[in-house]
């Protein structure tokens, strides 16, 4: 065995080594490159936050399909992303960050409802939550795509609002 | 003082115990056994996916959709398999490299819808010092002090840079209580599109009509976070891994969000469990199999 301070020189080479590669593949990557993280989650306090949400319409009139709702009055029922197999925060993501909505885009959108989407339509409801001066925080849900069994529409000035707000 | 810090971290001087074997052993599969439920549980959802909106890590600079179709995500997910296995078992000394390799491969695919997921970076955390020190070092019980010393030194670091990052991006006042409430909005609306229903657990109310104990809980996860690194001290280490462990308690109640995986690990490294070990064998010496050195 080596001795102590021939170990301890060597440990000292490596941690301050790893530690290096660490800072530099953080500090290029936007504070992510797996596993090295900078661990930015919940770092912004009170910040405004976009998530989603799924309805099923298909029995719902078309004249309530495209009204901002809160969560008592939405329509349609209920579609539970978890049965279906499907990361609640994949779509959230999907739609945050999302700048452009292309063929591509909708088609991958689609591909992760599998066959769920061969006999219902189903809307996306863009979730906004923001906080305000007196600490009340407003929840609106926006239909934002409704996808049919064999089409897609989409609100195209919520997404183009949408896009002038992503950095 | 650095030799002494290094000392303090490594304890290369300490005299290897049955005990010690034993519990790095145990270590070694917790690792293995969450570094494969990730790795198959991400290879099967990776074929769902069919668009890249997000590249993370080495997909910033190759097409990572490659991984989307022809089943190779269960592929690589059985190569990880079978490098954990011959590293566990001591037949390839850079089975962990692989390992590491491809549960990043796996982890950008899987995560190139947006989401940028830290429930297994402690996971690979550990693992990349896993693989370095099987390589840097020949002799087994170098290798696990160094491992070890190397698993406290950057998961400490890990939560005190996670602490560091709040008072970056918002400062002195990220523990105002409004600002959890925002975060219990925005997660009540992500488990009502995971289940179809809203339901407040008992926390939940509590936490939602306090203002002050809403901010206490953010004041001391946000503590907890930034004292990480007394986890280097063996002394303290025990005492700021309960707070650490208390922490993701709280956030699995408050929030809903589970990191089982970083959780397992902080237990691990939170208590002296070799020495526990070796009270336990030492106490019914005779009536439990003999282990066998590893060195």
């Amino acid at each position: 065995m080596a001795e102590i301070p021939t170990l301890l020189r060597k440990v000292q080479r490596l941690i301050v080594a790893i530690l290096l590669v660490y800072v530099a593949l953080v500090s290029t990557h936007l504070g992510e490159f797996w596993p090295f993280s900078i661990y930015p989650m919940f770092s912004r306090g009170g910040h405004p936050w976009v998530r989603s949400l799924v309805r099923d319409v298909t029995h719902t009139p078309d004249s309530l399909l495209w009204r901002a709702q809160s969560e008592d009055t939405l329509p349609g029922d209920p579609f539970a992303l978890g049965p279906e197999g499907i990361s609640g925060n994949d779509l959230s993501n999907f739609v945050s960050k999302s700048k452009e909505w292309d063929r591509e885009r909708i088609d991958g959108m689609r591909k992760l409802f599998g066959e769920s989407l061969q006999s219902r339509s189903l809307m996306i409801y863009y979730v906004e939550g923001r906080l305000d001066q007196d600490r009340h925080i407003s929840v609106k849900y926006r239909p934002f795509i409704l996808m049919l069994p064999d089409s897609t529409a989409l609100d195209k000035d919520l997404a183009e609002r949408h896009r002038d707000m992503l950095p | 003082m650095i030799r002494r810090f290094f000392n303090t971290l490594f304890d290369f001087e300490h005299q290897e115990t049955t005990g010690d074997v034993i519990f790095f052993r145990l270590f070694e599969l917790c690792v293995i056994y969450w570094t494969l439920y990730h790795s198959w549980s991400w290879g099967f959802y990776i074929p769902k996916i069919g668009d890249v909106v997000l590249p993370l890590g080495i997909a910033e600079y190759m097409d990572i959709s490659f991984m989307f179709d022809h089943n190779l995500a269960i592929v690589n997910a059985t190569v990880i398999t079978i490098a954990s296995a011959l590293a566990f078992f001591k037949r390839w000394r850079y089975g962990y490299l692989l390992v590491i390799l491809g549960l990043h491969l796996q982890y950008v695919a899987r995560y190139s819808l947006g989401e940028i997921s830290h429930g297994s970076n402690v996971i690979g955390v550990v693992l990349v010092g896993m693989a370095i020190g099987v390589i840097a070092f020949k002799e087994g019980h170098l290798q696990r002090r160094f491992i070890l010393g190397y698993s406290y030194f950057f998961v400490g670091f890990g939560y005190f840079i996670s602490g560091i990052s709040k008072l970056v991006a918002t400062g002195i006042t990220w523990p105002d209580g409004a600002h959890l409430w925002m975060w219990m909005a925005e997660r009540t609306v992500d488990m009502f599109a995971l289940t179809g229903q809203i339901n407040h657990n008992f926390v939940q109310n509590i936490v939602s009509n306090s203002w002050l104990i809403a901010t206490l809980a953010l004041a001391f996860g946000m503590c907890g976070e930034l004292l990480g690194w007394l986890m280097w001290n063996k002394k303290y280490r025990p005492y700021i891994t309960t707070c650490l462990i208390m922490f993701h308690v709280g956030v699995l109640l408050v929030m809903k969000i589970n990191f089982p995986s970083n959780l397992a690990m902080l237990v691990f490294l939170a208590y002296p469990w070799a020495a526990l070990i070796d009270w336990f064998t030492t106490r019914y010496d005779g009536v439990l199999p003999a282990v066998p050195a590893a060195r």
